[in-house]
């Protein structure tokens, strides 16, 4: 039988967190916390959501109580598997040790897990409440908080909140756009009625990043709207063969928001 | 008699030690016993599940999004959604928000089976929903027929998948992942 742990997966086991940095425990002589660092460290390559990582996590917080790294670690796995109480009860010990360092994690959970927008709001301003400094990037990469902070607050319909903070985010000193950031505003604009700016923000995602189907879907719907047949056949055509080429937004958790899918675009070609 | 006082402390220490290894062995067996041989593990429990209900393969089913491509299912979500919302009956319980998450296995045939349930409220607090909403929302799942069955070679896998509800008031407003 083939066993599937011999099995290479494009995703197998990606921990949450880049591993700490023990020895800054070494050289503050802080000798449990260090000993916790190593084990938490040799418990994160380990099988993710094994008992025996899990075990270590436990052994790692029992010996550094103060120890943020080892309860988010620990609570990832149940997060990934649907465990959402078991998750939270953890990541808020780890908040609670570290908020500057672990309220940021929890909200973008919140939002791409659970889709808690008050509560992944609520997390971020707190974050940002607590410093001067850049509140950071998501845990996937994706986005600037602040572009996750904005994507909720469009799923809570307050889609001009949304913009303004997109649009701030954009000309921050030193911020260059995140792949979806042009793709997003373009849709708040076209759901907005500003349809020359959707328009200009979608063809900017593109070219940004032409390995997506979802803005030549929007400009679709837009031509559409519009009245005009040829460009809206050429942008839905496009977006078809893009997502068949599995050019689209892809996340193998979730389904990020203003992602599209085939039947959308079948739909669309099928009423035209 | 001094000797002998002496051989009853011995022993007293010598059973201390002894409970303490009992003890500590205990704790060992215990802490082995806190955690499923990997988190969210089900195991067949004869008082809720279908006993013909079959796992393919012995090793453990890898969870949903180890495969790459998140949830794998015919029309993929729209047609989740669009299951969902045509049968469901559309109530109004005040009271019933929050998240119902109902986990399970898809077997290599892409049935399902070994259903497990927990509700959370607003505050991702526990929460019992209505038993009557979660019956007709676990039934509703059952119906879904059309997973997709990850496969490497001729071998088809059997995997780990859950839906969340998100409901306010007992409806539906939003299924993950």
């Amino acid at each position: 039988m083939i066993k599937f742990s011999s099995l290479v997966f494009t995703i197998i086991t990606l921990n949450s967190f880049a591993q700490p940095n023990c020895n800054v425990y070494k050289m503050k002589n802080d000798e449990p916390c260090y000993q916790a660092c190593l084990k938490a460290s040799e418990a994160a390559e380990l099988p993710q959501g094994s008992r025996k990582s899990q075990l270590l996590f436990d052994e790692a917080i029992s010996q550094c109580p103060t120890f943020d790294y080892a309860y988010a670690e620990k609570a990832t796995p149940y997060l990934k598997r649907g465990d959402f109480l078991t998750w939270k009860k953890l990541i808020d010990q780890a908040v609670q040790l570290n908020p500057l360092g672990q309220l940021g994690y929890r909200g973008w959970c919140r939002f791409q897990f659970l889709r808690d927008y008050k509560g992944a709001i609520a997390d971020l301003e707190k974050l940002a409440s607590l410093t001067k400094f850049d509140i950071g990037y998501c845990q996937n990469g994706d986005y600037h908080l602040n572009v996750a902070k904005a994507l909720c607050y469009k799923a809570l319909g307050e889609k001009k909140k949304a913009i303004e903070i997109i649009e701030k985010q954009l000309v921050q000193k030193d911020y260059s756009p995140m792949t979806y950031d042009y793709l997003h505003l373009g849709v708040l604009k076209m759901e907005t009625g500003d349809t020359q700016q959707a328009i200009d923000y979608l063809k900017k995602s593109i070219a940004y990043n032409d390995y997506l189907a979802e803005p030549y879907y929007y400009l679709g719907l837009i031509y559409k709207n519009q009245n005009f047949k040829k460009e809206f056949k050429e942008n839905m055509e496009k977006a078809k063969v893009y997502y068949l080429k599995g050019y689209k937004r892809a996340d193998p958790y979730t389904h990020p928001m203003d992602k599209i899918f085939l039947s959308d675009i079948e739909r669309e070609l099928k009423n035209s | 008699m001094r000797i002998l006082n002496i051989m009853k402390l011995l022993n007293s220490v010598a059973a201390l030690i002894l409970l303490s290894a009992l003890c500590s062995c205990g704790q060992t067996i215990k802490d082995k016993s806190t955690y499923p041989d990997h988190v969210g593990d089900i195991t067949f429990n004869k008082n809720v599940d279908d006993p013909n209900f079959k796992v393919c393969n012995q090793d453990r089913p890898p969870q949903y999004y180890e495969f790459g491509k998140g949830l794998q299912y015919e029309g993929e979500k729209p047609a989740i959604i669009s299951h969902f919302k045509e049968k469901l009956k559309n109530r109004n319980l005040s009271g019933q928000t929050g998240y119902l998450t109902i986990r399970f296995i898809v077997n290599c045939e892409g049935k399902t089976g070994f259903f497990r349930i927990e509700g959370i409220d607003k505050n991702l607090e526990k929460m019992d929903f209505n038993k009557e909403l979660v019956s007709e929302i676990l039934e509703v799942t059952k119906q879904l027929n059309k997973w997709g069955v990850p496969s490497r070679g001729n071998t088809k896998f059997d995997f780990y998948q859950y839906l969340t509800f998100k409901l306010e008031d007992g409806r539906l407003i939003e299924i993950m992942p």
